[in-house]
């Protein structure tokens, strides 16, 4: 069942076009990599998809139907949900007023942004969700999220991601400043995301982490997508030529063929 | 969390150790001169300690949410000048002009906000400019001559400048405002959704606008509550003391932002703390009446006071270094 379709996506900064033409569709319950080297486009991608900026031209369908993404507010309510590269969490925060930023759990909800938060359904809820997520043992939901490890940090805004039942979460470079250990720990809990029913868009230049945990791939290359392949159906080496450019043309036929 | 823990917590909070020094600080001036705690002088320091206060109540939001502003002293000033020529030009009641007062504050705070957030200059610079523009407004509209102010008695004298008498001491009903909005201020960036937001904000705006925290008006509203609270202490000091000078909350700015990261507030945003700022008006006004007091020569106050600032800095950044350790 497809979840998310891209159609001819196009965004320009000035005179940079950064999307050219994207086009790609997302299942249920499936990780898909989106691969390419620095400035190929894909957090302008994702950033279109998760409403950070309009896009410029194209069309984005959620479960078949046409959608128009105009705010963070509005993919949110769309089901997707995304974490962005440069951290989504604010440090000073504890972890459970993090995981309801936003969404806070409040009551006497006539007061607006004066109401106030339910701290015992906050607390509540952000333990059984670090307990859900396996993390509970480690975590107090009342830490400020400036005393985690960065492997932490993912985890707990991964968590967050899962918690409102998002149909897409997309990843931006989740590993990036990683350690081994927090990396593994990281994409262990991506495949976990998956069996749970959610479909992972993973954005990352590192194809190892592709071959772990990705079902299909998808490279970008100035804006566009030259490739698409399931991962069954490829190996290392043609990824990485394909994400280069070297021998762009066989195997762009290659693609094409399939 | 175990009670143990959240009571090494609280020990080991920035506004926990200003309140100790500011224990120290009061032991050692009571010490030094009896009159210290004597009634009279509790009552001056209780006069002067909301004006400040109830500013610096506004600039710990601001600052928690990222950003500060360097015209409240000129708004101060500005606010009860504007009111009192409405009034002896015969073109307002005392009402009609306070609320004038009040709506340009808020024209003010929001225009420092606007050019902030919308076309994203710094908060240093933005306030700075408009403390030079509304000083300026205030020499020029009153050609530089202190107002006499509104003192025939009536509902808005008493209401901002009334007074009563609790055994010998004698307290201004401004008491009573700074006591109000103190605890305004603690229910909201406390316990409050908006309090989530404006820390959020000032700990990291992209996150917080990622999850649809609308990050750009809560600063100008934190912008426009600021200049407000200015002006609604200059109207309270113009009353108190029955004149309104061009000149008056000259220097204010700077005070107000000492009495909030004395008390422990993050100059960087996404730390804040009411209780900590109250700590540290008292601190900051029981710094200045004590050396008074103790005798320390007049020009060398802001000598004392620069260096009691300093420790205060000096000792929270150790105390935040030791938590992120431990
Ligand atoms: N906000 C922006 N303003 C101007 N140019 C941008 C902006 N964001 C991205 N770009 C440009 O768009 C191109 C794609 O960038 P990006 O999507 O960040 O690539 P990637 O995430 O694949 O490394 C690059 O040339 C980059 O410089
Ligand atoms: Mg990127």
């Amino acid at each position: 069942m497809e979840v998310l379709r891209l159609q001819n996506l196009q965004k320009s900064f000035g005179s940079v076009r950064a999307l050219k033409n994207a086009s790609f569709a997302l299942n249920e319950g499936e990780v898909v990599a989106l691969l390419g080297d620095n400035g190929a486009g894909k957090s302008t991608l994702i950033k279109a998809i998760s409403g950070v900026f309009p896009i410029d031209r194209g069309d984005i369908y959620v479960r078949g139907e046409k959608v128009s993404i105009r705010s963070t507010r509005d993919a949110m309510d769309l089901g997707i949900e995304t974490i962005h590269q440069d951290t989504s969490l604010a440090p000073d925060l504890s972890i459970a007023r993090n995981l309801f930023l936003g969404r806070e759990p409040v009551k006497l909800k006539w007061l607006g942004v004066f109401a106030p938060l339910d701290l015992a359904k906050l607390r509540g809820a952000a333990s059984a969700l670090l307990k859900r997520v396996g993390i509970s043992k480690k975590l107090d939901a009342d830490a400020l999220v400036s005393t985690l490890s960065g492997g932490e940090r993912q985890s707990i805004a991964i968590s967050r991601a899962m918690q409102f039942a998002a149909k897409v979460i997309i990843l931006d470079e989740p590993t990036n400043n990683l350690g081994v250990e927090e990396t593994h720990g990281v994409l262990r809990f991506v495949k976990e995301v998956r069996d749970a029913g959610h479909s992972v868009l993973l954005i990352t230049h590192n194809i190892h982490h592709v071959f772990q945990v990705a079902d299909r791939i998808i490279v970008m290359r100035r804006g566009e997508i030259v490739a698409e392949q399931t991962v069954a159906d490829t190996d290392l080496l043609t990824v990485e030529s394909i994400i280069t450019g070297a021998d762009m043309s066989a195997l762009l036929k290659e693609t094409r063929a399939k | 969390m175990p009670v143990g823990k959240r009571r090494s917590s609280l020990l080991r909070s920035p506004q926990f150790s200003s309140l100790v020094i500011l224990i120290v600080l009061l032991a050692v001036f009571a010490i030094a001169d009896a009159n210290f705690l004597s009634p009279l002088n509790i009552s001056n320091m209780m006069a002067f300690l909301p004006e400040l206060g109830i500013i610096a109540l506004g600039m710990t939001l601001l600052l928690t949410a990222g950003e500060f502003d360097l015209s409240v002293g000129a708004v101060f000033g500005l606010a009860p000048v504007v009111v009192m020529l409405l009034v002896q030009n015969g073109e307002a009641s005392i009402g009609v002009a306070l609320l004038a007062g009040l709506l340009l504050c808020v024209a003010i705070g929001a225009i420092n906000g606007l050019i902030v957030t919308k076309i994203g200059i710094s908060s240093f610079l933005v306030t700075l400019s408009m403390l030079l523009v509304v000083r300026g407004a205030a020499l020029y509209i009153t050609q530089g001559f202190p107002l006499k102010s509104w003192d025939q008695p009536g509902f808005f004298v008493t209401l901002l400048a009334g007074s009563f008498n609790v055994g010998s001491f004698r307290f201004y009903t401004s008491l009573w405002w700074f006591i109000g909005l103190s605890l305004l201020a603690i229910y909201v960036l406390r316990y409050a959704k908006l309090g989530n937001w404006i820390s959020a904000i000032g700990s990291n705006r992209n996150a917080a606008v990622a999850r649809g925290v609308p990050a750009d008006a809560v600063k100008v509203w934190l912008f426009i509550l600021t200049s407000v609270l200015a002006g609604l202490a200059g109207m309270i000091s113009a009353f108190r003391i029955s004149a309104a000078s061009p000149v008056a909350g000259t220097g204010y700015e700077l005070e107000v932002i000492a009495m909030v990261v004395v008390g422990g507030t993050a100059l960087t945003g996404g730390r804040g703390t009411i209780l900590g700022t109250i700590v540290g008006a008292l601190m900051l006004r029981a710094i200045r009446n004590g050396i008074v007091l103790i005798g320390v020569p007049g020009l060398a106050y802001n000598i004392f006071v620069g260096v009691i600032i300093l420790a205060m800095l000096i000792l929270h950044a150790l105390l935040q270094k030791n938590a992120a350790r431990g």
